[in-house]
């Protein structure tokens, strides 16, 4: 599309200023299946959101068909959507900042041009490591996904931006079965880099989880000292990283209202975000609206620094926007707790009668982000005096997020990123309910 | 036509040109939009146009599907050529040409969304909102939204399918905050229809909708923890279904059963579950939330009689995965959109009536958990092993229902609670909601009868009874 015709057009039809974002994706995915290739699927495809200021308000039009035959119809929608908008809040188009971060080593030319053979042929390595790892791995799944992903921003009021990243996850699910059980374990890497993907490791770590949970039982309810891997936590994580958001105070519907400069965590908890993450997809040096993204530390040692803003919540609360303007509403970059120097074997061992928690299911439901509270499926290993015991399933924990931070006793120094782009380590925390037998 | 005849055959020509034995050209186009309100006042309006083709080429087992945004004849012809590169098969499958295209029209629709003014959809939820703010001091915050989409689908194929449908898409999300001394619970509704807006002008009143959100905000404000542990729970008809769509439905999908990675692999004939348990995934029912003239591959939907009286009746099952099984396809493929390419979904998944009635059932319990309305839930297919959440949950005590409790969860093992359903309602109701699964989100009706299960984990912050 002609992005000056669509400005001068918008423009004479009363828009007062226009911005065009666009977003191209192409990716590829390779899974194989009992050492075949079963699936290979490859795309390239783009998607335009276009936004415009008609009397005051913001209109919005998205679409996937970019000819200039659109023009027509986008200004007709934006003008439109902008009519029945009565919203109090302004509406921004942003005309740049002095200075954007340079993007380095997120976009890594090399792994697009591997080809795609060798790719394939890794993931089929994987494959067979998987079966050959242990006798009671019966059936795997072993995938490859990998994306490029570019943005581009364009506006009237002379800003213009590019942003280019890719990324690839490695991983696999393997069902591990005796005469009396059948378990799952399931992990990925996350990377840009093709020698990160070590199917050695990846393939041993996954099955020996398997197969220790083989035989997984509920326990007794009661109140357990907890030890959540860093899988395990990120998902947890996740379904509360909207509570930062300056969109959700302002509104009435976050739990840290009126917690700026409060500890809402231990002092061991410092969690920031961190736009510029290396082997992230996510990462940018800009955001949706044409902010510069920074790196930003949201909880400092338990206290709450700062919420995460866009031009407009950070308007009315007076201060500067954070650059975390996403998709019209507002939200975390590459979120990051902050490792501690404990290897993880010393969290367990720090536990005299509680549970290892390796994995938690069900967080969009069993999370409720607006109270805080969680009820959530999880499973892992009896710690008993300091040492890991039998594996636990069909158990679940249940908390509150604040209390939760507050309850963090011990930080791990096992980062990891999750498939939910959180990256953390595992954490030693207090007694948590646990509803078993 | 969103692509000429002539020009979807020449995709699967060429699709097929390297050995491949079956080829199928999916298009999708789809205008939808949404509106956002919070405290009353519009804050977001968008709406987006959708377009894309997706080609998927197989051989034997093996697959390959690629998409583009494209209408460029060129680009589609070199995606489907680089697809087809996969394959190096002398054995060339020639495709059956294709006939007339047939046009789905079974699910009739009276006012179509892109003919209704945006004011009038304000004025939908600008009315959800002032009835769930207004029935209680204590409701602090109300988001209401609505948004609609109608999504065209042309799905050709090498053995001649050729077939079209409109499917129309409307839902309506009210969520109420309640608050007190710092303390937020939220209350939900999503009702939503495969009919046109005549459902909601004419068919449900959004107030008291609206209302029963706010109801349960401050029910759940006012409720105490739930204490954890085994204990029989009464689950509610409507949305309780959610609890046969997480624990058996996904599991009894070809998705996994192909791959002998579900927990039911092996059991057609057999009886799975207690005897007063007939469940059913129903594609065609008229104007369903989840049901379609075709499914993602352009074959017709049907309804599906999973489980009968305790016995597996069939599992559900797409074209690709049948030559895996030993299983004819069951017009069960579906897919979000064309970034996906399909499996195996279900779509209008429901238990069907006992006898019992819904008096008789909560009489009948002495201590436990009425699950009045669920929250979402997942299932592990590998291990059985499913959770979901209760989002306004009772204490059944002495036969009668007691006081409220929030923040339970329900723990458990699909394959076992079939077994532990004791008591199946006669008040089958559906409701909506959204599934996600390999072929992406997808609207899904599920529902149910009440129904108690003897005895299950519940899991609350309150800890050991």
């Amino acid at each position: 599309m002609n992005i000056e015709k669509l400005f001068a057009h918008a423009q004479s039809k009363g828009i007062s200023d226009v911005q065009v974002f666009l977003n191209n994706r192409n990716e590829l995915s390779i899974e194989v299946f009992e050492g075949h290739l079963e699936k290979y699927e490859i795309s390239d495809s783009s998607s335009m959101t276009i936004r415009g200021i008609f009397n005051g308000k913001m209109g919005t039009y998205s679409t996937e068909i970019m000819d200039d035959s659109m023009i027509e119809t986008i200004v007709d929608a934006i003008i439109g959507s902008a009519k029945i908008i009565d919203s109090l809040d302004d509406a921004i188009i942003y005309a740049g900042d002095s200075k954007y971060e340079e993007l380095t080593g997120l976009y890594n030319e090399a792994l697009n041009n591997l080809d795609v053979s060798e790719k394939i042929a890794k993931v089929k390595e994987l494959d067979a490591k998987f079966h050959a790892a242990d006798p009671t791995v019966s059936i795997v799944e072993t995938m490859y996904s990998e994306s490029t992903r570019s943005v581009m921003l364009q506006n009237t009021k002379g800003l213009k931006l590019f942003n280019k990243v890719n990324s690839a996850m490695m991983g696999g699910q393997v069902i591990v079965k005796n005469e009396s059980d059948q378990r799952t374990s399931f992990d990925l890497l996350i990377s840009n880099e093709f020698v990160d993907f070590d199917t050695d490791k990846l393939s041993k770590d996954i099955v020996e989880k398997g197969v220790k949970s083989l035989g997984a039982k509920p326990i007794p309810s009661g109140s357990y000292e907890l030890v959540f891997e860093n899988n395990a936590l990120g998902i947890l994580l996740s379904a509360f990283s909207g509570v930062f958001s300056a969109e959700a105070v302002q509104k009435g519907f976050s739990l840290l209202k009126g917690k700026l400069e409060t500890a809402i965590g231990s002092s061991k908890v410092t969690l920031v975000d961190d736009p510029f993450m290396k082997k992230s997809s996510r990462s940018r040096s800009f955001d949706d609206e044409g902010v510069a993204t920074r790196y930003k530390e949201l909880i400092k040692e338990g206290i709450l620094k700062t919420y995460l803003h866009n031009l407009n919540t950070a308007k009315k609360d007076q201060v500067a926007s954070t650059g975390n303007g996403f998709g019209g509403a507002v939200s975390a970059v590459n979120l990051a707790l902050l490792p501690g120097s404990t290897p993880k074997n010393d969290l367990i061992q720090l536990v005299k009668d509680g549970i290892f928690i390796t994995d938690v299911q069900g967080a969009h439901a069993g999370a409720n982000p607006v109270s805080g509270d969680f009820s959530l499926q999880a499973s892992g290993f009896v710690i008993k005096d300091g040492v890991l015991g039998q594996p636990v399933a069909l158990i679940t924990v249940a908390g509150n997020f604040i209390k939760l931070l507050q309850d963090i006793e011990v930080v791990g120094n096992d980062l990891k990123t999750g498939y939910y782009g959180i990256t953390c380590p595992s954490v030693k925390v207090g007694p948590m309910a646990v509803a078993g037998l | 036509m969103l692509l000429e005849k002539h020009l979807i055959e020449k995709l699967i020509d060429t699709a097929l040109s390297t050995g491949g034995d079956f080829a199928e050209i999916y298009i999708e186009d789809k205008v939808s939009e949404s509106i956002q309100s919070v405290g009353g006042r519009i804050e977001k309006a968008n709406s987006q146009k959708v377009f894309g083709v997706g080609v998927r080429i197989a051989h034997k087992l093996q697959s390959v599907y690629g998409y583009t945004n494209s209408k460029n004849p060129e680009v589609l012809i070199k995606l489907a050529s680089d697809l087809s590169k996969s394959f190096s098969d002398s054995n060339l499958t020639k495709a059956v040409p294709l006939g007339e295209l047939e046009i789905g029209q079974r699910h009739k629709v009276r006012i179509n969304p892109r003919d209704v003014k945006q004011t009038d959809k304000v004025d939908l939820i600008k009315r959800a909102y002032k009835a769930a703010k207004e029935y209680d001091e204590v409701i602090q915050q109300v988001m209401t939204s609505i948004s609609d989409s109608v999504q065209t689908v042309v799905i050709a194929n090498s053995e001649g399918r050729f077939v079209t449908e409109d499917r129309v898409r409307i839902r309506i999300g009210i969520n109420a905050i309640a608050g007190k001394d710092g303390v937020m619970q939220t209350g939900f509704d999503g009702p939503g229809t495969g009919k046109g807006y005549e459902y909601f002008f004419e068919e449900v009143d959004i107030e008291t909708i609206a209302k029963n959100a706010a109801r349960m905000a401050k029910t759940m404000l006012f409720a105490d923890d739930c204490p954890s542990g085994v204990m029989p729970v009464i689950i509610n008809n409507e949305f309780g279904g959610v609890i046969f769509h997480e624990a058996c439905g996904h599991s009894l999908e070809a998705t996994s059963v192909a791959k002998n990675a579900s927990v039911f692999c092996g059991k057609l004939g057999q009886q799975i579950a207690s005897t007063i348990v007939t469940a059913i995934d129903d594609g065609t029912i008229e104007n369903g939330w989840g049901s379609a003239n075709f499914d993602d591959e352009g074959y017709p939907q049907q309804r599906r009689v999973l489980i009968e009286n305790g016995i597996l009746k069939t599992y559900m099952v797409d074209k690709l995965n049948s030559r895996r099984m030993n299983h004819q396809p069951t017009g069960s493929s579906r897919r979000e959109s064309y970034r996906f390419s399909p499996t195996s979904r279900m779509s209008n998944t429901f238990i069907d009536n006992g006898t019992s009635t819904f008096d008789e059932i909560i009489a009948a319990t002495e201590y436990g958990l009425f699950a009045a309305k669920m929250g979402g839930g997942s299932v592990n297919p590998g291990s059985g092993d499913f959770n979901f959440s209760v989002s306004e949950g009772y204490i059944v005590r002495n036969g009668k229902i007691a006081e409220p409790v929030k923040g339970a969860a329900l723990v458990g093992n699909g394959a076992e609670i079939l077994w532990k359903i004791d008591m199946v309602g006669n008040n089958l109701d559906r409701a909506r909601g959204m599934c996600g699964s390999a072929s992406g989100s997808i609207p899904a009706d599920v529902g149910q009868p009440t129904i108690r299960v003897s005895s299950i984990t519940v899991g609350g912050k309150k800890g050991a009874k």
